[in-house]
């Protein structure tokens, strides 16, 4: 080393200047202007010139990308995802098939990792599937792709992807928000399920989990629900759906997805029957009958009557429903087919009313499966779900609450919550417990739902 | 018709460097290198003796500067951009992962260097008379190369980035009286978020650079004051038991007293500052080993270089080969388990575990103090090894126990802070 200094000193900057090389090289090399030059070289192939195959070959090597501020998200699978909207590619390989059947979710307008997954701003294969770690959306398989139309659709039904609804409907029926909290409503026993669909579960992991919990999570005190393997899979459509992302005015005017039955329930819920008639059938006689509307009158004309009739119609009673476009497009679909019939129909469907007494009891029905005590007491409140080293081993059916408690004790016991007793005192805690209900449920709900238990009651105290 | 060799002249106005004067003038007619003495002790250069450890520092500080801004071209400091552009140079800015790999591992290097560093000054007693100060300035710049790290641990405003910086404020918060309102000047709020992004981001670019600058100066003026690089200049004494110095020129009224010159001068090499009329009162010139002095072109600028190209290749090849780490992006919903602050904290983490005021307030506090009065507290002259074994004994002590702390907190700590082995998974952790 002693008289070597600028040998040492030259060879330094060569293995310098040879990593530089290396790093220049590792950047300037990406997959994806390989994929261009290979779909180029596809394109070429159906011009019928040798000018035009020539300026195809020469097209723009380049990272492509979709802004979607409104989706908050940045979308560069069209970097090597090349033919995606061109129908021509139908036959092509990947990564340059055409994408049959987006209906109105044109790529130019929502990119693809709102339905697919992915990571939009990578543009390597394993980076932009999302394969990797930290990334909590890796892409949907096939199978399951479609649960992410409940990401923007979050209510109603979405036509060919009826587990969506079946989903939100078990979610709502099996009593899970007794334990788990879902946009700020339900129990705290289980995870907060908002974010579950951004929560790097694989759909595969998530439907043995709602096949059997314990299997997975062998602490869990999920009870095992038995549902088929249908149930299962519905399910875990609706927990990859989950989110809480905002998505910008332009999506949230359009996720209602504007059918005539939709169109059909907004014409009952917002009573338009009670002034306007169909084919001569309810309504008021100083408002237009509404059989053959869409022969009268433009879509156009309808849709501005809709948003604010004062203004098309100077005078009108009509008061401005604030409904989304796709809400009225639904309505709007609806009158073009609506009959007197129909109008018969949501007259003599009406909810009868009930007595005072039994829309009590069926208030805290209600509230006894909304907030989830079906989860643990049962649907039929027979109790029975498995709770290791309580007393009994299981959590208590309500069956005969009435025999043990009064009804004052009772709705303590929901407002403060209660540790079931141990059955051995040295083993740990049972998992499940009664939580306090005292944030969530007002008192008035709650003596709904100790109406309700009671209501259940044998009638043997009648004859007693 | 200009000249160029009038041009070239007008700018290096030195003679030929195959000259001694051109050697010379080379360094102290250039702003940037006139930090150099002209001449060099051979000795001082030995890699054993100083493991070049200062320069690589301050090596990796210029290549922190110039990837870092680099960086800030492509850089917006607000937390969804933040997160986004560390995205962009991952996947589209031509070499910004390579970028970002250089700038996230020379950090991590720099702590490294700074802390051996102190390292090997202590174990040399390089901090004696007249370096005293200096070391006071070096645990200084030990501190702003922290901050540093631990401002710049936050800009990617992944998980990793903002569950650190999480943690970390928290331990600051501890502090008594001033803690929590430190924490909330630093983080403009009382939690992590776009206020404390603004904040580490102008840390980072602006303030912990300009003071690092100012005091690196300050510390890079004072070896060259007191001498230069340091050297085990015990092993010269045991060489060379006469007196080191000589008296030029005629004493005034009184004999110079040689305490008053001695430490100072001991390693000082020749200057002529100034030709001034008047007789001078003393002049003294150390004699051992002036043969051994060489011009510092080439010699200490080849060793100067080769340090640097080492350095530099080192960095090169790790961030070639290991990506910076980049995580899903900062969610205050989601805390990971368990969440650790950056490795340099985790010795106080492990403690805070124990005991919030030992971890956060008495070990950071005595440990900083502590280091700032090493050259007071340590009042043996004897830079001699074997003469100052207590002193070798408990620094080392000290630099174990923080070693062990760190090493626990960083791979024994598991979910919960449970005592986890690394080999050990945990089930339902990823």
């Amino acid at each position: 080393m002693e008289n070597r200094t600028p040998q040492v000193f030259f060879a330094l900057s060569l293995i310098v200047l040879a990593l530089l090389m290396g790093a220049i090289f590792q950047a300037s090399s990406p997959a994806w202007k390989a994929y261009q030059h290979q779909f180029y070289r596809l394109e070429a192939q159906q011009e019928p010139t040798a000018a035009a195959k020539e300026s195809v070959m020469n097209g723009a090597v380049s990272i492509r990308q979709i802004l979607l501020p409104g989706l908050q998200r940045v979308d560069r699978c069209t970097t090597c995802h090349l033919g995606v909207d061109d129908p021509t590619m139908a036959k092509a390989p990947q990564p340059f098939t055409y994408h049959p059947n987006v209906g109105p979710h044109l790529v130019a307008r929502f990119g693809c990792t709102i339905c697919h997954g992915g990571q939009g701003l990578a543009v390597d294969k394993t980076n932009a599937h999302g394969r990797v770690a930290f990334w909590s959306q890796p892409l949907l398989t096939k199978d399951y792709v479609r649960a992410s139309c409940g990401r923007c659709h979050k209510e109603g039904d979405v036509p060919g992807v009826p587990e969506l609804a079946e989903g939100r409907r078990l979610f709502e029926t099996h009593g899970c928000r007794g334990c788990h909290k879902l946009n700020g409503v339900g129990g705290s026993i289980g995870p907060d399920l908002t974010e579950e669909g951004a929560n790097h579960r694989q759909p595969e992991w998530l439907k043995r989990h709602f096949l059997d919990p314990n299997s997975l999570s062998p602490s869990s005190p999920m009870p095992n629900f038995h549902f088929t393997d249908e149930q299962a899979r519905a399910l875990t459509f609706f927990m990859l759906s989950l989110t809480s992302e905002q998505m910008g005015a332009y999506y949230s005017s359009v996720r209602v997805i504007p059918s005539p039955e939709l169109g059909r329930k907004l014409f009952a819920e917002k009573n338009c029957i009670t002034c306007h008639s169909v084919g001569g059938v309810g309504g008021r006689t100083d408002s237009p009958d509404l059989a053959g509307v869409t022969r009268r009158h433009s879509i156009g004309w309808l849709d501005e009557q809709l948003v604010n009739p004062e203004m098309i119609s100077p005078g009108s009673l009509m008061p401005a429903y604030e409904l989304g476009s796709n809400e009225r497009k639904a309505l709007i679909g609806f009158l073009n087919v609506a009959t007197a019939e129909d109008a018969m129909q949501m007259l003599t469907g009406r909810p009868k009313a009930l007595n005072p007494e039994a829309a009590l009891i069926e208030a805290g029905k209600q509230n006894f499966s909304r907030f989830g005590c079906v989860g643990c007491h049962g649907l039929e409140v027979q109790g029975g779900v498995p709770n290791p080293n309580s007393q009994g081993g299981e959590v208590p059916s309500l069956v005969h609450v009435a025999d043990d408690y009064t009804k004052v004790e009772v709705a303590k016991i929901i407002r403060n919550g209660k540790m079931p007793p141990l059955a051995d005192a040295k083993k740990p805690a049972p998992p499940l417990y009664m939580p306090a209900w005292k944030q969530m449920l007002t008192d008035e709900e709650i003596s709904r739902i100790v109406e309700y238990l009671w209501s259940l009651q044998p009638k043997k105290e009648a004859a007693w | 018709m200009i000249s160029i060799s009038e041009v070239y002249r007008s700018i290096v106005r030195r003679d030929p460097l195959s000259t001694e004067k051109g050697k010379a003038e080379l360094v102290f007619l250039n702003l940037w290198l006139h930090i150099h003495p002209v001449k060099v002790k051979k000795e001082n250069f030995r890699i054993r003796h100083t493991w070049y450890l200062g320069f690589i520092t301050f090596y990796l500080f210029l290549i922190l500067v110039g990837t870092g801004v680099a960086l800030m071209f492509y850089y917006r400091p607000y937390p969804a951009q933040a997160y986004q552009d560390m995205k962009d140079l991952q996947f589209v800015v031509f070499m910004g992962s390579f970028l970002r790999n250089v700038h996230r591992w020379a950090a991590h290097g720099m702590v490294i260097c700074v802390i051996l560093h102190l390292c090997r000054v202590f174990y040399t007693a390089s901090y004696k008379k007249p370096r005293q100060f200096n070391w006071v300035v070096g645990v200084v710049l030990l501190l702003l190369t922290l901050g540093l790290s631990f401002t710049g641990y936050l800009l990617p405003w992944d998980q990793l980035a903002f569950w650190a910086i999480t943690v970390g404020t928290n331990i600051g918060g501890y502090a008594p009286l001033l803690g929590a309102k430190i924490k909330e000047v630093l983080l403009g709020g009382h939690n992590v978020a776009e206020g404390a992004l603004i904040r580490f981001y102008v840390l980072h670019v602006v303030v912990l650079p300009a003071l690092v600058v100012l005091f690196t100066m300050l510390h890079f003026w004072r070896i060259r004051k007191d001498g230069g690089l340091s050297r085990p200049v015990w092993k010269l004494e045991e060489e060379t038991t006469t007196e080191g110095l000589v008296q030029i020129g005629s004493a005034a009224a009184s004999p110079p007293r040689n305490e008053s010159v001695s430490a100072a001068s001991n390693d000082k090499t020749y200057g002529l500052m100034e030709v001034v009329t008047g007789s001078p009162l003393f002049e003294t010139v150390a004699t051992e080993q002036v043969d051994e002095e060489v011009f510092s072109f080439p010699f200490a600028f080849y060793r100067e270089a080769i340090a640097f190209l080492i350095t530099l290749v080192s960095v090169m090849a790790i961030s070639l080969a290991w990506s910076a780490p980049l995580e899903e992006i900062a969610n205050p919903a989601k805390t990971p388990n368990p969440a650790k602050a950056p490795w340099y904290f985790l010795g106080l983490q492990e403690l805070v575990s124990h005991s919030a005021f030992v971890g956060g307030v008495l070990a950071p506090t005595l440990m900083v103090l502590l280091l700032l009065a090493v050259p007071y507290l340590d009042s043996n002259p004897s830079r001699r090894p074997a003469a100052r074994k207590w002193a070798i004994w408990i620094f080392t002590a000290f630099m174990l126990v923080n070693f062990v702390l760190i090493i626990v907190g960083t791979y024994f700590r598991g979910p919960g802070w449970a005592l986890t082995p690394p080999w050990v998974h945990v089930a339902g952790h990823e």
